[in-house]
């Protein structure tokens, strides 16, 4: 269990952090998304310890997580941008990780070996940073952590290992209720995977949703009726986003799907189709509500 | 035994939902047979086990499953269950391609003439 409540952090003069307050249950793999300088990176550095919050608290199991070396153990953060030191081997990091770790698990350690097919020997400064991505999954994942947190994971990793990963994430989840926390770009590869959705907006949360919930509440449909759409049913729904093709119209509707289809069908539509929005339609259209708009840029 | 359309637009829990509902009604999975645990699905599909855990929820919900504490779920025996949901599905589709059909001038007395002769031709068999 992770609790945030109230967080907020400046760097002199900008704030990058504004009250924030997440919940993340154990055993939950959670999406954290956001535009470029949402704070994403301030709030996962500051949920693992790395930055002191200003202002309110950030507990993992119940104790604050700065300074606490006994949550810190529990706890794997594999950040955006990877450090090792000048001539470590991948060897040379395990025995390091291996001190720190109280659960640092050998056996897996050598089994994840031949899943990555990685030289244990090769210095990792001289590897490829796709590869270099891969050892740190390879020793954080050894380290049997409770919490795993990833800053952008996969970038760089091509798909055949994504999909060794996620498969490797999935099973510890399933087996140790291991908790996740993915921040990440790529919609698509989030809305795999993940269950829960938090969305930050200039170092605010502005939505945190069961993904399933946070899809069925938001509709995309085609519409054309004979004579024109009525006006009644313009009032009826809560239209978020509207655009005329022709005849055919583009509606985004929040709502649920039964009551939305209800209301339609009654009216007579002569194409009615109704889908689902993809995460990455979501977040366009809920950044679209808070002013972050895409179709005002024209070069 | 899962392939998951990772392009539909359908949550996951929704496409694993439909998906078992499909190998129940289709008796694919028999009465009392077992589903696979979360893990071992978890395990071969790398699917969130959360997202798992709410489809079969839902599933035991809608009575197409039953779990037994530490044994796992199983395919509940509701016959008459399964055939309404299929019969509804059909009714759907027929509805579809008999306005179809209307629309491109069959008539009425066509139609019927057409479930008489099959009609006729399954209880014949």
């Amino acid at each position: 269990m992770i609790n945030i409540k109230g967080v907020s952090k400046s760097f002199d003069e900008n704030k990058a952090l504004d009250n924030v307050c997440m919940n993340i249950k154990k055993g939950s793999i959670y999406g954290l998304v956001g535009a470029n300088g949402a704070g994403k990176t301030t709030l996962i550095k500051t949920l693992t310890g790395v930055y002191k919050q200003d202002k309110g608290s950030v507990r993992i199991a119940g104790e604050e997580v700065y300074e606490n070396t006994r949550i810190k153990d529990r706890l794997i953060y594999i950040p955006d941008m990877l450090y090792y030191p000048t001539m470590y081997t991948v060897k040379d990091m395990a025995r390091f990780y291996k001190g720190v770790y109280s659960t640092w698990s050998q056996e897996r350690f050598e089994r994840l070996g031949e899943v990555f097919k990685l030289s244990m020997n090769k210095r990792i400064n001289s590897m490829s940073k796709g590869m270099q991505r891969q050892v740190a999954f390879w020793l954080g994942l050894s380290a049997m952590p409770d919490y795993l947190i990833l800053d952008e994971p996969m970038d760089g990793l091509d798909p055949i290992i994504r999909q060794k990963i996620k498969s490797i994430i999935v099973q510890d989840v399933a087996e140790r209720q291991m908790t996740v926390i993915i921040s990440s770009h790529n919609l698509r590869e989030l809305e795999d995977i993940c269950d829960h959705v938090g969305i930050l907006h200039a170092g605010e949360l502005m939505t945190e949703k069961d993904l399933d919930d946070l899809k069925s509440d938001i509709h995309k449909l085609q519409i054309a009726f004979k004579e024109g759409v009525p006006d009644k049913l313009i009032e009826e729904l809560d239209i978020v986003y509207s655009e005329k093709r022709g005849s055919l119209g583009l509606y985004i509707i929040r709502g649920e799907r039964e009551k939305i289809e209800k209301s339609i069908k009654k009216h007579n539509p002569a194409v009615f189709d109704m889908l689902p929005l993809t995460l990455e339609e979501i977040f366009i259209y809920e950044m679209g509500d808070l002013g972050y708009d895409i179709k005002n840029i024209i070069l | 035994m899962f392939h998951l359309d990772i392009k539909s637009r359908l949550p996951i829990y929704e496409q694993l939902v439909k998906r078992f509902k499909e190998l129940i009604i289709n008796e694919v999975m028999k009465a009392d047979d077992q589903l696979p645990s979360v893990r071992i699905l978890a395990n071969d599909t790398a699917i969130n086990p959360n997202t798992i855990q709410k489809a079969y929820r839902e599933l035991e919900r809608q009575g197409y499953i039953y779990s037994l504490p530490g044994k796992g779920s199983f395919v509940a025996a509701v016959a008459i269950h399964k055939n309404k949901e299929k019969l509804e599905k059909l009714k759907e589709e027929l509805s579809k391609m008999l306005s179809e059909a209307i629309y491109l001038g069959m008539s009425s007395k066509e139609i019927a003439e057409m479930i008489d002769e099959i009609e006729s031709k399954i209880k014949g068999v």
